[in-house]
């Protein structure tokens, strides 16, 4: 794959990565710690003949959003934990009404206000529901720079794969470091990008809502011709209410399926020092995702050093979560470490998908950093 | 070259942010890595900042200072001083603006303590407040040999509004002079 570099902050390579594949909508309300992604995607979408609105709160701008998407361009919203909570509402809407959308979630301190210059992982388990019913949500989590504008780019074209949102989940520490990222050249974003579907064929025979059984709606862009309806009821192939039984069962089982099914076309995982893990007692498996994947890497290299042969899984999808790579090496490994800065938000999902109960955790919750050597020292101490 | 550790403390506002990314660019373009994190309060202006920046020919991850392991750090407030300045490794040098903060008796044994009053040559000598930051990354660069100077100042020309590459290029040159006058003490 042909690269170039770019020295930014996370948060400035979302805003790029967005409008290189191919995003003309930004709706949004400042927030910290993510409002440089609205800043420089301001900038960046009049110039590509886009447009980028600062709405009255969030839940109008991820309202502005979910509308964009509805009319066909591709769309983003950013914010942080306390407006996803505002967002909440809209996300449901578009998850029913298969509206694909990308959110970006630059994660602080919480609950509620929490801290808001400081980092946390603590909207991993809101990302996984973050509206009330079932559906099944794509949630990416960038774990370095450069993944600021790769994850963002493979949220977009998810989006437009799966006709939903995703979350893409970035922290405070990401989205403000500053420094190189290696990401691929502009021709090969353009060249990746893949549209969502549409029907081509008579107004009449086009019934948006009706299709495979784990497949997406198949919905044409407003104002080109073809009509059909939106709504957050149980809907029929038209997109009007209805409560036919099964009708309401086979909406509500798509939306699982569409997504569940396709797992291999999201899942994406990195494993690092893994490839000499063969089921040796001594062993140890971190798992981390995020910025604390960076201390992770650190406290590892310390470790080896240290004739302690520890490797690192860190899932870049988070949900669907990585449930088969992260049983196989739980399944190898003797010693497991979740690292979160969080309490337990991904270790009961470890727990859940390995069957174990012994699993060890190091969490932080007040709003600092995890650093290597605090890893490290977790590991002597435990294993 | 090892892993460079430097640490700028002041208070929201001052603007030493600037001063890492150009470290950090300067190293980038030079082939290496490095990377800068600002640590900042909820307070628009007067809470404590910290700008911390690693420097590497290998491969950085993590990217905050391990307290402990800081060889440098400025400082331009008294109370960022304070909380920040036990990070740094016994015997490492701490840069502080002598009309700001006010170090200990103990503070001198435990540090190489260097006073550069480097608001008031902002102010009085370049005439404009905001190039402190350039003035701090000269001297950092100065006593820390991190990054060839002419390189430095490339980077940071090409960071910086052309109407004020003059100002910034005397900030620069002040920082480098103060810098060796005070090693030569």
């Amino acid at each position: 794959m042909e690269t170039r570099e770019i020295i930014s902050t996370g948060n400035d390579l979302a805003a790029i990565a967005a409008v290189d594949a191919g995003c003309r909508f930004f709706g949004g309300y400042p927030i910290t710690p993510s409002s440089e992604v609205m800043h420089t995607i301001s900038d960046l979408l009049p110039a590509v003949g886009g447009a980028s609105i600062q709405m009255e709160d969030e839940i109008a701008g991820i309202a502005a959003a979910v509308g964009a998407g509805m009319s066909g361009v591709r769309t983003m919203t950013a914010t942080s934990g306390p407006g996803v909570s505002l967002k909440a509402e809209n996300l449901g809407l578009a998850q029913m009404a298969e509206v694909p959308l990308v959110l970006v979630n630059v994660m602080r301190g919480g609950p509620s206000t929490g801290l808001p210059t400081r980092v946390s992982q603590g909207d991993v388990r809101q990302a996984r529901n973050p509206s009330h019913g079932d559906y099944r949500s794509i949630t990416l989590c960038a774990g370095n720079l450069s993944e600021c504008y790769t994850e963002v780019v493979r949220a977009f074209n998810l989006a437009d794969r799966f006709m939903q949102p995703v979350i893409v989940l970035t922290d405070e520490t990401i989205g403000h470091m500053h420094g190189k990222a290696v990401v691929p050249t502009l021709e090969e974003v353009q060249n990746g990008i893949v549209p969502r579907k549409t029907f081509d064929g008579p107004a009449e025979e086009y019934f948006p809502y009706e299709c495979g059984p784990t497949e997406p709606a198949t919905l044409n862009p407003m104002f080109q011709g073809y009509r059909y309806h939106f709504t957050g009821l149980h809907h029929d192939r038209n997109g009007f209410p209805t409560e036919e039984i099964e009708t309401c069962r086979k909406l509500i089982q798509r939306l699982e399926d569409k997504v569940m099914d396709h797992r291999d076309e999201i899942e994406l995982n990195e494993e690092f020092m893994l490839d000499d893990f063969n089921g040796e007692d001594g062993e140890v498996l971190i798992v981390a995702y995020g910025s604390v994947s960076l201390a992770a890497k650190e406290a590892i290299r310390h470790l080896r050093k240290d004739g302690i042969k520890a490797g690192l899984f860190r899932p870049i999808t988070l949900w669907p979560s990585p449930a088969e790579r992260i049983k196989h090496f739980t399944d190898m490994t003797k010693n497991v470490l979740c690292v979160e800065l969080n309490i337990r938000q991904y270790t009961e999902e470890v727990e859940r998908v390995s069957g174990r109960l012994d699993i060890e955790g190091l969490y932080k919750v007040n709003g600092r950093a995890i650093s290597p050597y605090e890893i490290v020292e977790k590991v002597k101490e435990v294993f | 070259m090892a892993r460079t550790l430097m640490r700028f403390t002041g208070v929201g506002g001052q603007g030493v942010l600037l001063a890492g990314e150009i470290f950090a660019a300067a190293k980038i373009k030079l082939g290496g890595h490095g990377l800068k994190t600002a640590t900042y309060t909820s307070q628009v202006r007067g809470g404590p900042t910290v700008v911390d920046i690693t420097l590497d020919d290998e491969e950085i991850f993590y990217p905050y200072a391990n307290d402990g392991e800081i060889d440098f750090m400025l400082s331009v407030a008294q109370k960022s001083y304070d909380l920040f300045k036990d990070g740094v490794t016994k015997g490492g040098t701490i840069v502080i603006d002598p009309y700001l903060i006010t170090p200990t008796e103990q503070d001198r044994k435990d540090w190489n303590i260097i006073e550069i009053p480097i608001i008031t040559i902002a102010k009085e000598e370049v005439g404009l407040v905001l190039t402190q930051s350039v003035i701090a990354l000269s001297i950092a660069n100065t006593l820390m040999n991190a990054i060839e100077p002419e390189h430095l100042k490339e980077v940071m020309l090409s960071k910086v509004p052309k109407k004020v590459h003059e100002a910034n290029l005397k900030a620069f040159e002040l920082g480098t002079k103060y810098a060796n006058e005070a090693t030569a003490k």
